[in-house]
């Protein structure tokens, strides 16, 4: 009974130690600790701190050299009521929209395309210089598209004339200058789409392509029912990771246009960065960072919502 | 193999982690922790006392927008020239022009980097005053004869004026610019076109831009003129010249709807959409253009002589604005080094404010073809009329009708407000009307915060 009672004890005191520290001792307790610690302080310091900090400024009027003042409501009210956040978040939506369709659309596609049997030179060749926009600084990329898409003595405008039509303004007008801006973004990501795309294509075995065109399976099936299936749960880690990147967006779009003309192409970030850089309304800067957080929060959830229905995990 | 072995003693691999950790963690607290005072730094004071140890040097940091190459002589004569003190000059990227430079010194002030003297421009003059980032020269000008001397008899009354805010001189003026057609001589030559004169007007001014403009599409074209399409200070080369302004006189109102201003807009933008003699200026690489032969006029202070002294362009020169209504006027704002509140050693700081100043620094600015010089001495000097075109004399003596561009306190607001309504007139998207009503619109509650304090 003796020897009963005292295993009972013994398994109730190991239930009661968390099963995380079972069999851990006080030194290996500590080294793990310490091996986090780096990472933990510096998620932190720069993540969690700054995240409650941009909280706290939501209620607050702070101009970065004079002390914090409490405002109450007044970010909030003025958010309400910001005719021109409605225009820069049309403006995001469009460009996350198109940026994001565009990026992964040609990023699968490219994929497929340096996937294909060819000559080992020429694909790293081919899959060198599709990546290298991504490698390449954006302001040395704006200049470069500056210049070509300048509407006086540009060298597209130019060529256009050359063929009888009238130069465009690509990047004056409103009417273009966004289009302008998302193409220039697609043409500098899709690369790194590309290689994630190569990643997931890369992973798929070769014998379900064998045993289907055994089947008779031709292009397309292959592509209809093994490909895009299989490729799904790539595609889903690169909608999201990209259009996160798009909502993000700042210097594509700095460099290039500076948000506008007047606000065609002015951004969330961009309006961010001037209700705190430039005015230093540092406590409504953070209120329409909270308003894009929640926003980004809601699509990523509804992202792994839908996933369940669209993305085959073999 | 779960041993390591470091030198005659064997250490387990848990030994081996637990260092490792220690290490880490180590590192990881002193990284973290604030930097240390640099050996024989001053305490921060902003007292005005010199708090460096005897011997020490005391490190003084100025940061101007200036290419640093213009101030290398002037760092090299400080070792000489200035033994106590260890001087850095730094340069602050001025994006967007004064607007921008302001706001990136009131972010680093505010992220606590040490700047003791700063060079800003009257644009953005007020803005660092009203934030207390700039302390008055006043009691320090008072204090040294000589310096007095020079500020009182060497500096044109207009440029200390520019420099003060509510009567305390915020600055020691270091240079200033105006805006002045440059034209391409060799093009004038070449069309049989007679070079403008000093009293030409809008009227004079289009017929010679449609005399000199050859604009089909092809590789050959040539532009006539091309002017800033934005920013306070090009605008005004042209809003003067017809007596009237974005801002009311004090600066305090919107004057966007005056129908003067209005008709300038019109009149620039005609230039574009109409007679098709000036370019978009938007993505417009006004400088190449110029130097390559496709345009034969612009509008530009004398900081632009310095390019075409690096691309050895030599075929130009000068004339004043071309005016519409009252006597020529030209739009006029000058820089200056002050003193950071947050100096550490504000003695230190006037002492480098006054080398920096001073006129071996105006003449490596002017060889480096740069603003016109504050001090009247170096302007006289041969130096002036040598790294410039023939009539570079009309720098300096626009002074005594140049009128101030219009700096308010929230220039970094206004600025960039104008500027985006602006392009959308020159690229024929809305009329200057809906422009002007649009940026009205936007303009006034910044006014009326300002006029609130």
């Amino acid at each position: 009974m003796q020897t009963t009672r005292r295993l009972n004890e013994t398994v109730a005191e190991t239930q009661s130690v968390p099963t995380r520290l079972r069999g851990m001792r006080l030194d290996e307790m500590i080294a793990g600790y310490s091996f986090v610690a780096p990472a933990l302080i510096s998620l932190t310091l720069f993540l969690i701190l700054p995240i409650l900090a941009s909280l706290v400024l939501v209620f607050m009027r702070y101009d970065v050299l004079t002390p914090p003042e409490w405002s109450g409501l007044d970010n909030l009210q003025q958010a309400a009521s910001d005719g021109r956040l409605g225009t820069i978040y049309w403006n995001t939506l469009r460009f996350v929209v198109f940026a994001t369709f565009f990026n992964n659309l040609l990023g699968l596609l490219l994929a497929m395309g340096v996937n294909r049997a060819m000559y080992g030179v020429v694909r790293y060749l081919l899959r060198t210089a599709l990546f290298f926009p991504v490698l390449t600084t954006t302001a040395s990329l704006a200049l470069v598209w500056n210049f070509l898409l300048a509407q006086d003595r540009g060298v597209v405008n130019f060529l256009l004339q050359q063929i009888g039509l009238e130069p465009v303004g690509w990047l004056s007008t409103s009417r273009w200058a966004l289009v302008s801006v998302i193409a220039f973004d697609v043409w500098r990501a899709c690369g790194y789409l590309m290689v994630l795309y190569l990643a997931g294509l890369q992973a798929i075995s070769e014998s379900l392509y064998e045993a289907a065109k055994i089947d008779g399976a031709g292009e397309w099936d292959l592509f209809r029912y093994i490909t895009l299936p299989l490729i799904t749960p790539t595609a889903f880690f690169a909608v999201v990771i990209s259009l996160i990147g798009a909502a993000q967006v700042f210097d594509n779009v700095w460099v290039l246009t500076e948000g506008g003309p007047a606000d065609a192409t002015r951004l969330i970030v961009l309006y961010i960065y001037e209700l705190g850089f430039r005015r230093f309304e540092m406590g409504y800067a953070a209120t329409a960072s909270l308003t894009l957080f929640l926003i980004l929060v809601t699509l990523t959830l509804i992202q792994f919502r839908l996933s369940r229905r669209w993305v085959h995990y073999e | 193999m779960s041993e390591a072995t470091f030198g005659r003693q064997k250490m387990s691999r848990r030994t081996l982690l637990r260092l490792s950790a220690m290490t880490t963690l180590g590192v990881t607290v002193v990284a973290c922790a604030p930097a240390a005072a640099p050996s024989g730094a001053a305490p921060a004071s902003g007292s005005g006392e010199v708090a460096a140890p005897a011997g020490e040097k005391v490190t003084v940091i100025a940061t101007t927008q200036m290419n640093l190459e213009q101030w290398t002589p002037a760092t090299e004569r400080a070792l000489e020239q200035l033994p106590t003190i260890d001087l850095k000059i730094t340069q602050t990227a001025m994006p967007g022009g004064w607007s921008g430079y302001s706001d990136q010194i009131v972010t680093q002030i505010a992220g606590g980097e040490q700047l003791d003297v700063i060079m800003i421009a009257i644009e953005g003059l007020r803005l660092l005053t009203n934030r207390n980032i700039l302390v008055p020269l006043d009691d320090l000008i008072a204090g040294d004869p000589a310096e007095q001397e020079v500020i009182q008899n060497d500096v044109h009354q207009t440029l200390r004026e520019m420099l003060q805010v509510d009567g305390k001189q915020m600055e020691y003026p270091f240079s200033w610019n105006n805006m002045v057609m440059y034209y391409n001589t060799a093009i004038f030559a070449e069309q049989g076109v007679t070079p403008p004169s000093a009293e030409w007007t809008w009227a004079d001014f289009q017929e010679t831009c449609l005399q000199l403009a050859n604009v089909t599409g092809g590789a050959d074209d040539r532009y006539a003129y091309s002017f800033w399409g934005e920013g306070m200070f090009g605008m005004h080369a042209w809003l003067f010249n017809n007596d009237t302004s974005f801002l009311s006189a004090d600066w305090s109102e919107s004057n966007l709807l005056d129908p003067k201003v209005a008709e300038t807009l019109q009149f620039l933008a005609d230039l574009i959409l109409v007679h098709k003699v000036s370019p978009n200026p938007a993505g417009w690489d006004e400088w190449a253009q110029f130097h390559g032969g496709h345009l034969a006029m612009r509008t530009c202070g004398r900081w632009c002589i310095g390019g075409s002294l690096a691309a050895d362009f030599s075929t130009y020169d000068l004339q004043y604005q071309p005016h519409q209504v009252g006597n020529i006027k030209t739009v006029a704002g000058t820089d200056g080094w002050g003193i950071a509140s947050s100096a550490k050693d504000s003695a230190a700081a006037w002492e480098v404010t006054k080398f920096l100043s001073n006129k071996d620094a105006s003449v490596d600015m002017v060889t480096f073809g740069g603003n016109i010089p504050a001090l009247r001495s170096v302007a006289e000097m041969e130096v002036f009329a040598q790294n410039g075109p023939p009539n570079t004399g009309i720098f300096y003596e626009s002074l005594d009708f140049a009128k101030t561009v219009p700096s308010p306190t929230n220039f970094n607001i206004v600025e960039p407000i104008i500027n985006k309504h602006l392009v959308t007139i020159w690229s024929g998207e809305k009329s200057v009307e809906e422009a002007m009503n649009a940026a009205h619109e936007e303009l006034v509650p910044e006014m009326e915060k300002l006029q609130q304090g």
